[in-house]
């Protein structure tokens, strides 16, 4: 009965969260550069190429930046929830929610002044991400339902809506048969900021420092950690949970809904692919920012470089499935190293040995409480 | 013939003796009682000999064979079988399956299980139904599939942890039947409990235990009688060192409850219609043993539990229908039975954990004022001597005495009128105890009305004006503790 478990951390690992990046990054850099090399690759030439297109210019940035937007947004989304332990796994809908909120707006409206209509959009394509989240909101907050079935089956609902939209009702009648929808109003497009990247890189860089600095330092921030570490702590001060649980998933719904309309207003119409699986990302996201808005920006910066250094290789002849893989690997060496932030692998013994290196409190004194005696 | 004999058993966990050289000899074919209060060890012993965890010294024998179980599994093969009071079942698993879980063969057929296991519910009078889904059972049905878990592997030894605490009387007298068809066929079953009546009606013999060691063992319960239990359980009246000065001037009413019932998720009245008051400066204490309402009761006084029906003011304010964070507000304190995860957030650091209940005013706006809650912080760990490492670290490595240095001090620091302390010093150390009674003697002098619950009569006796003590919910006796005697209030305790 001898064997390995995590056990957690009584406090994580001092500067645990760039420890562990740094450590997964070198991992699958090494691993990545065996799979190079097998396929006939120098790694030291791919990888530079990678750092090169990821941030080497000012077209680089503003490419890693524009990709890092969605996944910032939708990596916030999934950690506000997570901070109070619940879990939007619905981004991804909640994006695609948002997009289509706004290009309805845009259809109503397709002569409104420029600013005005990105206003309207964006703030259509936010409560089309909150109503979105509205359903399991309720759900869990009054009968106690599953957020994480709710909000994962309401992605294929939203990606099963834009599909009908863009092959029916919305489809352009000019793109001969294509499923795409018209194009914008050209004055629907954000403004450029540089090269690749236009304001909406600004606007969520303001949402994210907000929202890191209220999640940290704000009394509403204090209540959703005091519920996320324990309800019925919360409960004693006094906190509705209810109240609480409503509140944060469709801030939630609504912050993955930002993302879309941001997206939407970058692209000149609404297709079936408006969203590339940024939903599900920004779990990772928040995942490596161990479920704290404040960590969420570094995170989604460094993923998004990962991105367009893995689509950049491609072209030079590296196959997508080996850039897939190199992706794939930092993440996963960067998730196995944030798990060891938190937790460590202890031996354990025998059942009985294991129990008597623990604190006597009821989580960790398996099967039974201890009698104390006095 | 002896089919379970422990001897000189010990177990020490961080900080805390559990068992101090425990003996206990159970007779094949008996139905054996194991008393004692909470704390005494008896849960501990149980799980030694149930494999959960294995003794420092003293030896395991079934059937005269020594022998050392290194888990659970390797007690259940032997023929040891335990019915914990949280049941180990899978709710949406039937019957028939939650039996065969781990030891069936690897193929089978459903009807088959459900067959088998229906025969062997018949064979000990187990009404059950295979088929059902465990969800749908009511909690004596669910206690009767645990007890065919057991029999199915075969238990020759069956532990019953405090087994009626969940039951209906009716249900509970069902239980005597079984546990002594069990026995006829020439099983050992160990039954763990609190009331005096239930020992008598179900049980042959009863081993006493108090403080980690056994006191009495293998006495005919025949010979028991409420007044010899009491003493067994709660020890000999000991001279009590710093018994408080009691307060003479008791001031205007602080805590006053009336007629108040709680009711719990099965609809039993948990709390049954009880009235007390506190005034200020007084220390009431209530004692009783463990699952007779003081839980619920303190749970629905702070606004945790809904109120079925009553009221409870805080001098002379009714806040009934107040939420836990406004009825703190007016007045009211509350050092909940855990510490940590009620009182305490684990995950959050003292900073924080100090702030719990006035975050709102540290800090104008929207934003928590760092500095201040440092400060306050910085002040409760200066004035109860908090040892916590670094301040802004997770509070769950500290230990108890500390938690509840910080809990207790943060709950005093709102200067309430009323502090219902639950358990206010179980599982801590020596100078924890003394700490944590001082401050409460102290802030009873300064006017607080203070209503202590406790298991621990000693406590109890030093500390209170007066001394009510819980029985099935209700409040079964009143006594002065200059008075009273340990007897007595045993004896109310247990239900006599």
């Amino acid at each position: 009965m001898f064997g390995y478990r995590l056990a957690r951390r009584e406090k994580p690992l001092p500067g645990g969260q760039l420890v562990a990046f740094l450590v997964g990054l070198t991992g699958a850099l090494i691993v990545g550069a065996i799979l190079l090399i097998a396929t006939g690759f120098s790694p030291i030439e791919i990888y530079i190429e990678m750092a090169d297109s990821a941030f080497g210019s000012r077209q680089a940035w503003s490419s890693t930046l524009t990709q890092a937007v969605p996944l910032g947004l939708a990596g916030l989304a999934v950690a506000v929830a997570g901070s109070m332990g619940l879990w939007n796994i619905g981004a991804e809908g909640q994006i695609i929610a948002g997009a289509i909120a706004g290009a309805w707006v845009a259809r109503l409206g397709p002569d409104l002044p420029g600013p005005l209509l990105i206003v309207i959009m964006l703030v259509a394509a936010v409560v089309g991400g909150g109503l979105l989240a509205l359903g399991p909101a309720l759900a869990r907050a009054h009968l106690g339902v599953n957020e994480i079935i709710t909000t994962l089956m309401l992605n294929e609902i939203a990606i099963r809506m834009v599909r009908y939209l863009v092959n029916g009702p919305w489809q352009d009648p000019t793109a001969v048969g294509f499923p795409v929808a018209p194009v914008l109003p050209e004055q629907a497009a954000l403004p450029v900021l540089f090269n690749r990247a236009n304001i909406g890189v600004l606007i969520a860089a303001v949402v994210l420092l907000v929202f890191g600095v209220f999640a940290s330092r704000s009394k509403w921030g204090f209540e959703l950690r005091v519920a996320g570490s324990s309800a019925k702590a919360a409960e004693y001060i006094g906190i509705s949970l209810k109240a609480k649980i409503m509140t944060v998933l469709i801030l939630s719904g609504s912050i993955a809904g930002l993302a879309g309309g941001i997206r939407l207003n970058s692209s000149d119409r609404i297709v079936e692919g408006i969203s590339e699986g940024w939903g599900f990302a920004g779990i990772i996201v928040a995942a490596l920012a161990l479920m704290r808005p404040s960590g969420v920006a570094a995170v989604a910066i460094a993923f998004g470089a990962l991105r367009v250094g893995g689509t950049a290789i491609q072209t030079q002849g590296v196959s997508a499935s080996i850039s897939d893989i190199i992706q794939a690997l930092v993440l996963m060496g960067a998730l196995a190293a944030a798990v060891f932030t938190t937790y460590q692998i202890t031996r354990v013994g025998s059942g009985g040995q294991a129990e008597d290196n623990s604190a006597p409190d009821v989580s960790a004194t398996g099967p039974a409480t201890i009698e104390a005696g006095q | 013939m002896t089919a379970v004999e422990l001897e000189g058993i010990w177990k020490r966990f961080p900080g805390v003796i559990a068992n101090a050289g425990a003996s206990l000899s159970v007779r094949s074919g008996t139905v054996h009682a194991v008393l004692g209060e909470n704390g005494a060890g008896k849960t501990t012993l149980m799980n030694v000999l149930a494999g959960v965890y294995t003794a420092d010294e003293g030896s395991v024998r079934l059937d005269g064979v020594e022998q050392r179980f290194a888990n659970p599994a390797a007690a259940i093969a032997a023929g040891v079988g335990m019915v914990y009071q949280e049941f180990r079942l899978i709710p949406t698993f039937s019957v028939a399956e939650n039996v065969a879980l781990g030891a069936a063969p690897a193929i089978v057929a459903k009807g088959a299980i459900e067959k088998q296991v229906g025969e062997l519910a018949e064979r000990f009078g187990l009404a059950t139904e295979p088929g059902r889904q465990v969800w749908q059972l009511s909690m004596g049905e669910r206690q009767r599939v645990e007890i065919l878990k057991a029999l199915w592997r075969d238990a020759k030894v069956l532990i019953l942890d405090e087994p009626t605490a969940v039951l209906t009387p009716a249900e509970a007298e069902e239980l005597g039947r079984i546990t002594s068809a069990m026995a006829s066929e020439g099983r050992s079953i160990i039954f763990i409990s609190h009331k005096l009546d239930e020992v008598k009606a179900f049980c042959d013999e009863a081993t006493v235990l108090r403080g980690g060691k056994t006191v009495a063992s293998s006495l005919p319960v025949d010979e028991l009688d409420p007044a010899s239990m009491a003493e067994l359980m709660v020890g000999e009246a000991t001279a009590v060192s710093q018994r408080r000065v009691r307060t003479t001037e008791v001031g205007a009413t602080a805590l006053s409850v009336t007629n108040v019932t709680v009711v719990d998720v099965h609809g039993r009245h948990v709390v049954d219609d009880v009235s007390l008051s506190v005034g200020a400066g007084e220390i009431v204490g209530i004692a009783g043993v463990a699952g007779n309402g003081q839980r619920p009761l303190a749970d629905a006084l702070a606004g945790l539990t809904s109120l079925r029906s009553g009221t409870v003011s805080v001098s002379g304010t009714d806040v009934s229908a107040l939420s836990p964070g406004d009825r703190n507000d007016a007045g009211l304190a509350y050092v909940p039975e855990d510490r940590l995860g009620v009182g305490l957030a684990p995950r959050m650091d003292a900073v924080e954990n100090a702030m719990m209940r006035n975050y709102k005013t540290l800090g104008s706006g929207a934003f928590v004022d760092r500095k201040a809650a440092f400060d306050q912080a910085e002040g409760l760990i200066d004035r109860y001597q908090i040892k916590v490492g670094k301040i802004d670290a997770p509070l769950a490595g500290l230990s108890g005495g500390n938690l509840q240095r910080l809990l207790v001090g943060r709950e005093l620091d709102g200067e309430p009128e009323v502090l219902i302390a639950a358990q206010p010093t179980r599982g801590l150390d020596v100078q924890g105890v003394a700490a944590i009674q001082n401050i409460l003697v102290e802030q009873a002098a300064a006017g607080v009305g203070i209503l202590l619950i406790s298991e621990d009569l000693e406590e109890l006796f030093a500390l209170s004006d007066r001394l009510l003590v819980m029985h099935e919910g209700k409040i079964a006796a009143n006594f002065d503790p200059d008075a009273a005697t340990r007897h007595a209030v045993g004896a109310a305790m247990t239900g006599a």
